[in-house]
């Protein structure tokens, strides 16, 4: 499935309007802002249809899963949006992850807790906003050119760069740091930030550097670290390949179009994550140039004179 | 006191929802301490033992309560079991702790639950470290989650 899918869905006391732009949203916030009255209500009309009282209008169906048989439940779905509320703990299994890369709904799922195994992105972690009977989402995290931080509208001059990544980006990274004396090491995986962020003494300017296109699960606990850690920042742009592709040094017209707009032309069936279709992208649009790009070195054409220059003047806020 | 499992747990009910549907008793909706619980966390009042006011859904039962009250109940009366705790926001927090404030609970969490700017004592039953604020529950905690 790609693109933006606004759905409403109301009865006579509630009424939700949302888009839904990526394969999977996350759901969080206050207990009693009526996410789980809102899965009920599409379960209520999935059940009854019209006679529920409910009414939902979205160009795409909607449904739940839900309960031990969620597999045969999930087999019945296809170009749909599927809802499931907290309390499903077969969310958190490999199963599922690998169950829902081979389909093409979008997943919105009710739940507090991180979940490491699905690739959802920092943008799509929404609480409710409730007005009344009317309910909106409201993004949970709030961002500056993808700086993430209690002070995200300073300049940051950090004296430490720390990577997710152990591939090209922390190679570019790395480069870039030593030549101007600064500390860059890699985390080893999304998992390690948050223990590496625990870690840090002193009061020196350090940047994490992750990929926001499937950081989500790690975002509730490194928020509050970077909460108590004021000096700490995070710079969570959607993937390294995507600060490539945004920052110019590849000048191709469709590339532009779809930096406006990702989810007009990112097949979730194809591409569980945004950042796997910026890498992809990235590898066609440079492939038979001085440019060609390779995820796992680098090629020594982004560190130099001009195409260096772009990348770094994109990440705006960011000084070496 | 507040005791705090972080992280996978054998034994601790996940689906407190479905618990709190087939287990309440109505004495409990209409305890004082849970009719305070359901105003501030819920905004509605108890009418009876089976029958709540609500401003956005109407006259509801106590099984449509949030799923956050719903496990605050089951953490008052049911003192020897766990619960998952990550199925109350952090409106709940501040419950969670004067539940506990005259006996000791253990509760389940696997995510790092806001309990506010205030001093507190909580548990953390994966180090058996006692921590008095977010600060300290956040390091503590982190890396179980």
């Amino acid at each position: 499935m790609k693109g933006i899918h606004h759905v409403v869905i109301q009865n006579k006391r509630m009424h939700y309007e949302f888009d839904l732009r990526r394969n999977i949203t996350i759901l969080k916030g206050d207990s009693a802002t009526g996410k789980t009255t809102l899965v009920e209500m599409i379960q209520e009309y999935m059940d009854q249809g019209q006679e529920s009282m409910v009414s939902i209008q979205s160009d795409k169906r909607c449904g739940v899963i839900s309960g031990n048989t969620w597999k045969g439940q999930l087999s019945e779905f296809s170009d749909s949006l599927i809802f499931i509320d907290e309390g499903n703990n077969f969310v958190r299994t490999d199963e599922f992850a690998r169950a829902i890369q081979d389909t093409d709904n979008y997943y919105v799922i009710v739940s507090r807790e991180g979940l490491p195994n699905l690739p959802y992105s920092v943008d799509e972690i929404y609480g409710i906003h409730k007005s009344g009977k009317y309910g909106s989402l409201k993004k949970c995290y709030q961002e500056f050119y993808h700086i993430y931080g209690e002070d995200n509208t300073s300049i940051i001059k950090p004296s430490k760069v720390i990577t997710e990544d152990s591939n090209s980006g922390y190679q570019f990274f790395e480069a870039v740091c030593r030549d101007n004396d600064v500390d860059c090491i890699s985390a080893g995986g999304k998992s390690n930030v948050a223990t590496k962020i625990a870690e840090i003494v002193g009061d020196n300017e350090i940047i994490i550097v992750a990929d926001g296109a499937a950081f989500g699960s790690e975002m509730d606990k490194v928020s509050k670290l970077i909460k108590i850690k004021q000096n700490v920042h995070i710079y969570l742009p959607e993937s390294f390949e995507w600060i490539l592709l945004a920052s110019g040094v590849v000048k191709d017209s469709e590339i532009v179009k779809i930096l406006i707009e990702p989810s007009e032309f990112i097949d979730s069936q194809k591409f569980v994550s945004w950042e796997r279709f910026f890498t992809y992208l990235l590898v066609e649009k440079t492939k038979d140039t001085y440019l060609k790009y390779n995820k796992s070195t680098l090629n020594k054409a982004y560190l130099q004179g001009q195409v260096r220059k772009e990348i770094l003047d994109f990440m705006k806020n960011i000084e070496f | 006191m507040l005791k705090i499992y972080f992280g996978d747990m054998q034994g601790a009910i996940y689906n407190t929802a479905v618990y709190f549907k087939n287990d309440y008793e109505d004495e409990w909706i209409v305890d004082p301490f849970v009719v305070e619980m359901i105003k501030d966390v819920d905004s509605s009042d108890v009418m009876y033992s089976g029958v709540i006011d609500s401003p956005v859904l109407g006259k509801i039962p106590p099984v449509k309560l949030s799923g956050g009250v719903k496990t605050l109940i089951l953490v008052k009366f049911e003192p020897d079991v766990v619960f998952n705790a990550s199925t109350c926001g952090d409106n709940c927090a501040k419950w969670l702790l004067k539940i506990a404030e005259s006996e000791d609970r253990t509760v389940n969490l696997r995510h790092l639950m806001d309990f506010g700017d205030g001093e507190f004592d909580i548990e953390v039953l994966n180090t058996g470290t006692i921590v008095h604020n977010m600060k300290e529950l956040v390091e503590t905690a982190v890396s179980f989650v």
